[in-house]
């Protein structure tokens, strides 16, 4: 039999999802354009220039040795020293001429963007590992784990300014690991190695002096000796290859902290559940389902040492306690009913050990539904429940876990229930995006304070007012997770549920952790965003550390920085889940130059569009939606305007011109504005839209490329290797995704589209009752459910391929961000708000008051007539 | 007035004992003048008239249509001269079953909680299906056990060291209506829960045949209270709190129906309101030194406490009991008043693992030969006399139902300014006195063999539920002021109860020295008019026999425990006078005066002399003090015990000696509420000393006589009499 197939079928490039760039293809695909920048810019064929300014081969090195699919490409392509000075000399060299070798642009009014490329993410090439120590491909560090929205530094900051590129880093220090990437290597050296003066913890990016006796810090130049276990294992007595050592040969490294590290002893995991009884709670089928889940779920609560202590407390119009002692064979219920002089009502058993109370925990989480089934009460005094919840576990710290479906009415930090749909879409909107008290952060502060943090999972969709809630996660490096539709009765529902339930379990888990930050001398942080407390000029406290979270840091050049590379290193000092104190070191390392041609080509959109997202919320929340708006289209049009203004002629007017490296920026810019955080309607309920600016602040790029610019899939007519195994990579291959413009819905046509939160099959009308059969298990169109359904699974190899996609897909997501995508089934004809649903994602095409693209880029064009110069 | 006028009473003596009828199935006729006596063999009846006189108003009352066919020879019980107590069982709907809300202490060691628990269990097996029980647990929170919900093991917790308001702990308690039912928060709309019924009381309260599984297993995992204590610390113990809120938990759902709180206390109030004793171990628990020296810091403020709860305890009608496990105080003396307010049980033992305990703690729930508990709850008792009479007042574990009807007299003694009072528990034994005095001469002149009338009606609700009155009528005849009859009608016994009850009573608020001053006084002066003797000649003096051991009496009183607290602490003063408070005559004079029975080779065992003559290495004493039961043996037959003479056969008669006061000492037990101390010591043990300090010490460390030496400053008894007729027939007072 044979599947309909479209015109793209003929498109014979596969792309694999989350591949690393498929560097021979790449490269191969778009041959650099080398020296002919000036006259280049109107080519039609996408160059990517790289090298301008470098006295360099054209043909860029990519890392040999590519591993874990992390992309390296390099900057500078030969491995010794001299290559590094020599290309600094000739950075240097062109600090005087006025108008460098530009990069080679793009006109971006000609041709629809190339969203191929999103799946990849390639950040501009940076340092070629040769350049390292150890000349480790290792050296490089990893954009997933860190990426700089700018991979040429310029030395002053009246170049950034001009520049108009914002400069910042996206970290995500603990991210979990995608399938097959290898883990981060652990060391537990007899002395952790850094500098006397500058703390920097020895890395790949130092030098070795004076006959390799003493290393020169790479942040502030002092030469410290090299340890004598560097080069002479003394147990083993026997001579060592420092350069295997995997300080030197891995920018991201692990080290298992000696004695010095700690203030106390590493704190065991403690998991405190405060679950919503109310009424409400229990009527949605959320107590229920949240406790089964539970139930499921013990065996990937972290304990691997046998510390781990669990317990639970359960709200209503009074707090809940479960002695959970292990020598009682059930649970026995305390209850708090003075909650305004709330106390602990036992001094053990609360907190219950995992192990030795199992079966106890067991008997509760299966009774817990029984226990509140006929409760009458509609109220729900959270903030005191909080207050205990911290009381019962600041002294040791952990994780306060909240499963919350009612509005908080009673007592202390009670809210109003203040949503107006009349507000919504106008300037006060606003109001409803802050927080209605000081409660909630003032809590989180004080829980970051004991090493304890928040995470929220919220059902309802009633109003939960998330705006006030979500701080608690905010200020304790905790997450949002909500559940506006849950449904108990759909199995896809408790499915997705239980998925992320089960991940949010079992991936990695830090504790009592404190992030910091230092960069090269001049650099200065001034901006930090994402979920955790600023404890000082450059340290993050994080009570627990989220592998999903990312955090992300804006950075100002106070002094001309002085040396050819600026190095960025971030400490993350925590107590990992298995009771063992650590730290994990993150070394990028980036050139320096006073090139704008250097900024612009080594400047990377999809860091700069994450950032600059998270830059809009801070802007919404402080000010307004309007604002924040305004501000993200100004950063473009100042960093259109600023190329423009350094690298274009006058005939060039007419013209929107980026360089290859950045044609891709209005589109993000574009998809961003049109993102439920930010898009202009009258119809966002705030909590729904509070929840996407909360993800959007601890998005690390990965998840927020998607999130923003759905990626999109042609089903019908892929060809029979999609959904099956790469045997190369061991990744599932998928077809290459379309552009997100409706004119790719052809009648017959079914796709798949996912956005990192739901994922959806478009069906058209016309599609192909064979395919309906293979796919659906129905003979045609007609018989095809809209809605939150599952696909059937069938037994056939087209089913399976289809599953295979949608499985890698929700494997992904899961794993990313804790969220396991939804399937929706929308027809071409089927209820208008599901197709509204999918039609919004097409964002390309023109939504509500939503520009299409093509109508956005003559927006930011006009916008840029408008100003004389910015230059 | 030489000796008070006074009944005791005891309102539901069984009926066995008075050789009466059943209950009579119908109501009472009812005088339907103000004083609401009941028809009685006293009123003048005109059968034809259909009419009868009340002697109490002089009211001239229909009988009633049923009554309409009586003849002399034809009377309904209530008109029989025999029958002077008739029961009615009243035709009122019957009410709620009765309440017993456990309150346990879990400061406990583990032996004794144990022990506890296990005594807790048997007892929920004997309350009757329907009873409704409740349990509240108690350490440093307060834990009310949710017996109505069958999930888990459920409760709600309260701050020991917090004085909560009656409504608060109800609303928390979801008692102040539904459960949460607190105004509602502004911006709840959706997903409004329905009211449902069911979530109040019932919640906390259930007929124990509906939860004797939940509180069984409850009680079986109840464990030591868990917050750590300190070794310089005593444990924080919140009964005042627990009280409370167990006061609290019935105030609302259950006024004036039958209710028994029963407080299980391990030790002293320490956290909290109510308390008695600081948690430093450093910082002694009050004796009475420091109460007579004012320097008991908390004792006033916690007693204010706890008659604060009594009074609202007995405001509804219900009961606190108070059973005490502890070697040391448990601060008996500042709570006393709730049991001597709503005639609670009192049980005051060194632990919860002894037979006082256990024991008396079972016989708490003694049936009748029906079946029904023998308590009645949430009993009134009125007093009515003829206008020669006038009531003065009750004494006995009752409070004041304010009432005061002409009857009520100038005069108050003990509990008075009223004709009527509310006993919140009444057992078949207990047994009040009431005081009264003759009217004045200038209002009522009594004529000569003019009768005066007196009846006492007691409403209850009988452990069955009915309601149910019992009403008895006596008449007594005047007496001129010198006529002999009043010598020959004096029952010394009684006077010595009555007399124990006045000194007792005033001793609770007057100081000690001017009770046995007032004693002496009494006693002088009675003397001077009743004994036979000239004038300033003592050897002359002599007594009636009715008369004649009543200053003995008064002797062992001035000595007893009930008046010298000194080698007592306070808790067991409190103790004992709430016990004597409550008994009838014979157990209070046990009290007053032990008995002693001697045990010999040479005769049958016989009651001997309550003096240290009767002291004899040769014999066995036993003496019961009504607390105590104590087996003395002489030197020489602990001797013989102690050779093991007794278990070998050729002297059975040595193991006849050591078995009988065994077994007397037994049949002691029998009918004893609470169980007394068994004490078994031989000549020379430590445990004599309370053999000892009972006897008359007629031979003290200072003089030397026949028997033991008692080492005691005390005067003997026969010191005591001769200053008695010395200054009776001196004509001073
Ligand atoms: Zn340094
Ligand atoms: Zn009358």
């Amino acid at each position: 039999m044979v599947a309909p197939m479209g015109q793209q079928q003929q498109q014979q490039q596969q792309q694999q999802f989350m591949q690393p760039a498929s560097v021979p293809q790449f490269g191969g695909a778009r041959p650099p354009q080398f020296g002919a920048a000036q006259n280049s810019m109107q080519s039609q064929q996408p160059g990517y220039a790289t090298q301008q300014g470098f006295d360099q081969p054209q043909q860029p090195v990519y890392g040999a040795q590519l591993q874990n699919g992390q992309p390296q490409q390099s900057m500078m392509n030969q491995g010794q020293m001299g290559g590094l000075q020599n290309g600094m000399q000739n950075m240097n060299m062109g600090q005087n001429q006025r108008n460098p070798a530009a990069p080679t642009a793009v006109n971006l009014l000609q041709k629809a963007p190339s969203v191929t490329e999103l799946e990849t993410m390639t950040p501009p090439p940076n340092m070629s590992a040769q350049m390292s120590v150890s000349q480790s491909p290792h050296s490089i560090c990893p954009p997933v784990y860190k990426r700089c929205t700018m991979n040429a530094i310029p030395q002053t900051q009246a170049i950034l300014t001009k520049s108009k590129i914002p400069l910042g880093l996206i970290l995500t220090p603990y991210r979990s690991l995608q399938p097959g990437e290898e883990p981060v290597p652990v060391v537990n050296p007899p002395q952790i190695v850094r500098c006397r003066r500058c703390r920097t913890y020895i890395n790949p990016w130092v030098q070795f002096v004076e006959q390799g006796t003493r290393w020169k810090c790479n942040m502030c130049f002092l030469t410290n000796e090299v340890p004598a276990f560097f080069d002479w294992d003394s147990e083993a007595r026997q001579q060592v290859d420092r350069m295997k050592r995997p300080e030197l040969t891995h920018s991201v490294v692990e080290y298992i902290a000696p004695q010095e590290y700690m203030v106390r002893p590493p704190q065991p995991v403690i998991l405190l559940f405060v679950i919503d009884v109310s009424y409400a709670a229990v009527q949605s089928g959320m107590v229920d389902a949240v406790s089964k889940t539970l139930l499921e779920c013990l065996d990937d609560f972290p304990n691997s040492d046998g510390r781990t202590k669990v317990g639970f407390i359960a709200v209503d119009h009074s707090l809940h306690f479960f002695n959970l002692n292990s020598t009682n064979s059930e649970p026995q219920m305390l209850v708090m009913p003075d909650i305004e002089d709330a106390f602990l009502p036992s001094p053990d058993g609360l907190l219950a050990s995992l192990t030795e109370s199992r079966v106890v925990i067991e008997k509760l989480l299966a009774g817990l539904p029984g226990m509140f089934r006929g409760t009458t009460s509609s109220q729900n005094c959270l903030g005191r429940a909080l207050q205990s919840a911290n009381t019962m576990i600041k002294a040791i710290g952990g994780k306060i876990i909240l499963f919350q479906s009612s509005l908080p009415n009673l007592s202390e930090a009670s809210l109003k229930m203040r949503e107006d749909p009349k507000v919504l879409g106008t300037p006060k909107e606003v109001s409803l995006l802050q927080p209605q008290n000081a409660f909630y952060k003032g809590f989180a502060v004080d829980c970051s304070r004991a090493h304890v943090s928040v995470d929220l999972f919220a059902f309802n969709s009633q109003y939960l007012d998330l705006a006030t809630l979500s701080s608690l996660a905010k200020v304790t490096g905790g997450s949002n997770y909500y559940y506006p539709t849950f449904n108990p009765s759909n199995a896809q529902d408790l499915a997705k549920l239980s998925t992320e339930l089960h991940n949010y379990f079992s991936r990695p888990l830090a504790l009592e952790a404190v992030l910091r930050v230092r960069a090269s001398k001049g650099l200065k942080m001034s901006r930090f965003h994402g979920n955790f407390f600023l404890r000082s000029t450059d340290l993050l406290a994080l009570p627990t550390v989220n592998p999903d979270n990312s955090y992300a840091i804006e950075m100002e050049i106070q002094d001309a920085l002085p040396s050819a590379v600026a190095c960025f290193q971030t400490a993350l000092l925590h107590t990992s889940s298995s009771g063992e104190r650590r730290i994990r070191v993150l070394t990028l390392t980036i050139p320096v130059t006073d090139s704008y041609g250097d900024l612009f080509t080594g400047a990377d959109q999809y860091a700069i569009a994450t950032l600059l997202s998270k830059k809009g919320v801070e802007k919404c929340i402080t000010s307004n939606l309007d604002s924040a708006r305004d501000e993200m289209i100004s950063r473009l049009t100042d960093l259109i305007g600023a190329y423009k203004a350094a690298f274009t002629s006058s005939g060039q007017n007419s013209m929107l011109i980026l360089p290859e490296n950045l044609k891709l920026l209005p589109l993000l810019m574009m998809s961003t504005l049109k993102h439920i955080a930010f898009r202009t309607s009258g119809i966002i309920p705030s909590d729904v839209r509070t929840f996407a600016q909360a993800l959007m602040c601890v998005y690390p790029t990965e998840a927020y490329l998607p999130s923003i610019h759905p990626r999109f899939w042609a089903i019908h007519s892929m060809d029979s290797s999609c959904g099956e195994l790469d045997d190369a990579t061991g990744r599932v291959i998928f077809p290459p995704v379309l552009n997100l413009s409706s004119e790719k819905l052809e009648r017959h046509g079914l796709y798949l589209l996912e956005n990192g939160s739901d994922i959806f099959f478009w069906v058209g009308r016309g599609i192909a009752p064979e395919l309906c059969q293979l796919v659906f298990g129905v003979p045609s169109y007609d018989g095809i459910v809209f809605g939150k359904n599952a696909l059937p699974q069938l037994s056939n190899d087209w089913s399976k391929r289809v599953h295979n996609l949608v499985s890698n897909i929700k494997q992904l997501r899961t794993l990313m961000m804790t969220t396991c995508p939804n399937v929706y089934i929308v027809k071409e004809d089927s209820d208008p708000n599901l197709r509204m649903l999918f039609l919004s994602q097409l964002m390309e095409d023109k939504l509500d008051s939503g520009n299409s693209y093509p109508l956005f880029l003559g927006y930011v064009r006009e916008k840029m007539a408008k100003p004389a110069s910015m230059f | 007035m030489v000796v008070p006028i006074g009944a005791l009473y005891t309102p539901l003596k069984d009926r066995s004992a008075l050789g009466t009828h059943q209950p009579l199935g119908y109501e009472p006729v009812v005088c339907k003048g103000s004083c609401r006596a009941i028809l009685n063999p006293y009123c003048q009846i005109d059968p034809r008239g259909r009419v009868w006189n009340c002697p109490f108003c002089l009211q001239r009352n229909q009988l009633p249509p049923q009554y309409g066919d009586i003849t002399p020879h034809s009377l309904p019980p209530e008109l029989l001269q025999q029958y002077t107590t008739v029961e009615y069982i009243l035709n009122k709907p019957p009410t709620m079953p009765p309440v017993f809300l456990y309150v346990v202490d879990t400061c406990l060691d583990e032996d004794d909680l144990k022990a506890l628990k296990d005594s807790l269990v048997v007892s929920l097996s004997l309350l009757p299906p329907n009873a409704l029980v409740g349990l509240i647990t108690f350490g440093t929170m307060a834990q009310v056990h949710e017996l109505g919900y069958n999930e888990c093991p459920k409760s709600h917790v309260f701050r020991g060291s917090k004085e909560y308001p009656t409504k608060q702990i109800q609303e928390m308690l979801g008692l102040a209506g539904g459960a949460g039912a607190r105004p509602q928060a502004p911006g709840m709309k959706p997903g409004q829960p329905p009211m449902q019924g069911g979530s109040g009381i019932q919640r906390f309260l259930l007929p124990i045949s509906q939860c004797e599984f939940t509180i069984t297993t409850i009680l079986e995992q109840l464990q030591r209270d868990p917050w750590p204590v300190a070794h310089d610390k005593r444990p924080l113990r919140c009964t005042g709190t627990a009280l409370n809120v167990a006061v609290s938990l019935l105030e609302t759902a259950f006024q004036n129906t039958g209710a028994h709180i029963l407080l299980f206390s391990g030790g002293a109030c320490t956290e909290g309101p109510g308390l008695v004793v600081g948690n430093e171990l450093r910082e002694p628990i009050r004796g009475h030194s420091d109460i007579e020296k004012d320097s008991a810091k908390h004792a006033k403020k916690a007693a204010k406490f706890y008659e604060g709860l009594a009074a609202r305890v007995a405001e509804r009608g219900h009961v606190v009991d108070i059973f005490a496990g502890c070697l040391d105080q448990v601060g008996l003396m500042e709570m006393k008043k709730l049991a001597n307010m709503t005639n609670g049980f009192m049980v005051l033992s060194d632990s919860f693992n002894t037979v006082v305990f256990k024991q008396s703690f079972i016989r708490v729930f003694e049936k009748d030969q029906d079946g029904f508990l023998q308590m009645g709850f949430n009993a009134t008792l009125e007093v009515q006399t003829t206008k020669e009479l006038k009531v003065c007042g009750l004494i006995g574990p009752a409070v004041s139902n304010n009432k005061k009807a002409p009857c009520v007299g100038e005069t108050e003694i003990g509990i008075g300014g009223t004709n009527a009072w509310k006993l919140c528990g009444i057992t078949p034994k207990t047994t009040v006195s009431i005081h009264f005095e003759v009217a004045a001469q200038q209002q009522v002149q009594p004529g000569p063999n003019s009768r005066g009338l007196i009846q006492f009606v007691t409403m209850y609700q009988h452990s069955s539920g009915q309601y149910r009155l019992r009403v008895t009528t006596i008449a007594r005849s005047f007496a001129d002021t010198n006529s002999p009859d009043i010598n020959a009608s004096f029952d010394q016994e009684a006077a010595a109860v009555l007399m124990a009850r006045i000194g007792v009573f005033k001793a609770e608020n007057d100081n000690i020295a001017d009770v046995l001053r007032w004693l002496d006084r009494m006693l002088i002066r009675l003397c001077q008019k009743f004994a036979d003797y000239r004038k300033d000649d003592p050897m002359s003096f002599q007594l009636a026999e009715n008369f004649s051991i009543y200053p003995q009496f008064m002797f062992h009183l001035r000595r007893s425990q009930f008046l010298q607290v000194f080698n007592n602490s306070p808790d067991e003063t409190a103790y004992y006078r709430h016990i004597l408070n409550g008994e009838d005559v014979n157990n209070s004079l046990i009290m007053i005066q032990p008995t002693l029975m001697a045990y010999t080779l040479n005769g049958p065992p016989e009651p001997v002399l309550l003096d240290s003559v009767s002291i004899k290495p040769d014999s066995i004493l036993l003496l019961d003090t009504f607390f105590h039961v104590l087996i003395w043996h002489g030197e020489t037959i602990a001797g013989w015990r102690k050779a093991k003479y007794h278990e070998q056969p050729e002297y059975v008669n040595i193991k006849e000696l050591l078995e009988t006061p065994k077994a007397d000492a037994q049949d002691l037990l029998l009918d004893r509420f609470p169980i007394p101390r068994y004490i078994d010591t031989d000549q020379g043990g430590s445990q004599a000393r309370f053999l000892l300090s009972k006897v008359n010490p007629s031979n003290t460390h200072q003089s030397f006589g026949a028997g033991a030496a008692i080492p005691t400053d005390d005067v003997s008894l026969q010191v005591f009499m001769e200053h008695l007729k010395k200054l009776s027939v001196s004509g001073s007072t």
